[in-house]
């Protein structure tokens, strides 16, 4: 008839309630880190063109123009945007308006355009989660 | 055997008792669970300011730092706190204790904070605590065809919409 030890039975429960607890954390940790990935809210105020899209050859156009051009050299190279988002006042007494176009190649990723009246102010690009 | 004294009972613990198992269990997954959830450094972001002024944040007089410049406003914040006006993010600044927004949503522009204790640094939303200061330096930055960011006036309501809670 075969005993086992008590002591060894003992640290085998210790070192299952100490892995227990250790993916315990982990899985609180991990829940934790996907609570905080937000994804960026990009509503859309007034939707212009649904169909509308960005092509590679209207983006290299688009990055070639320098900030503060006029905001006639960009429309002259786009058509409507998808949708414009609210507008905002950065500088004082100047209302900036934002356009949106979706690039045709990755929908998922927006270009987003900024004038300031009838200058165009620049550009950048909003990744959606 | 009624019962072993207690001085005895203490000679005979083992060295690795089952107690002193689960508190190194314990503190090793704390330490894990440390490492994991400790954010990357981000690195701090460089802004050539258009106005090459002598005198900026991150600049010295006489041996005392300089925290603000022209094209600063600077408030007093009495320890409240600085919100995120916009979606955005939030990166060091090469100037001690400065740090720059920026926000895809809003292009061509940049908000430098300065003063700001211990800032959350990273991915924010709008509405989000960035963090809390004696004196807040804040400036307005927007793009320039050559690459520099120019300090301009801010909006009286961007500023206000940073400094209200959501």
């Amino acid at each position: 008839m075969s005993h086992r030890s008590p002591r060894k039975s003992s640290s085998f429960q210790y070192f299952l309630a100490g892995g227990s607890l250790l993916a315990l954390v982990g899985l609180l940790a991990d829940f934790r880190t996907s609570f905080e990935a937000r994804p960026v809210s990009n509503a859309c105020q007034e939707v212009v063109q649904p169909q509308s899209v960005l092509s590679r050859d209207e983006l290299s156009q688009l990055l070639a123009v320098p900030e503060r051009d006029a905001k006639a050299t960009v429309q002259a190279i786009v058509s409507d945007p998808y949708c414009r988002l609210a507008p905002v006042e950065i500088r004082q007494g100047v209302v900036a308006e934002r356009e949106v176009y979706p690039l045709a190649f990755d929908p998922q990723t927006w270009f987003v355009l900024l004038y300031e009246g009838e200058e165009y102010a620049g550009y950048s690009f909003v990744f959606q989660k | 055997m009624l019962g072993t004294p207690s001085y005895f009972r203490s000679r005979q613990r083992p060295a690795t008792s089952p107690s002193f198992l689960s508190w190194a269990g314990v503190a090793i997954a704390l330490l894990l669970a440390s490492c994991q959830s400790s954010p990357p450094s981000i690195e701090p972001r460089q802004v050539h300011v258009q106005q090459g002024w002598e005198l900026q944040p991150g600049g010295s007089i006489a041996g005392y730092p300089i925290v603000a410049g022209l094209g600063d406003v600077s408030i007093r914040l009495r320890g409240d706190a600085l919100y995120a006006p916009f979606d955005g993010n939030v990166e060091p600044a090469e100037a001690e204790d400065c740090v720059i927004f920026s926000s895809p949503k809003v292009p061509a522009y940049l908000l430098r904070f300065c003063g700001l204790a211990r800032p959350r640094l990273g991915e924010v939303v709008q509405g989000d605590r960035i963090g809390s200061g004696r004196i807040l330096h804040f400036a307005t930055l927007r793009k320039q065809p050559d690459g520099t960011w120019a300090l301009v006036e801010p909006s009286l309501r961007l500023i206000e919409t940073a400094l209200t809670p959501p």
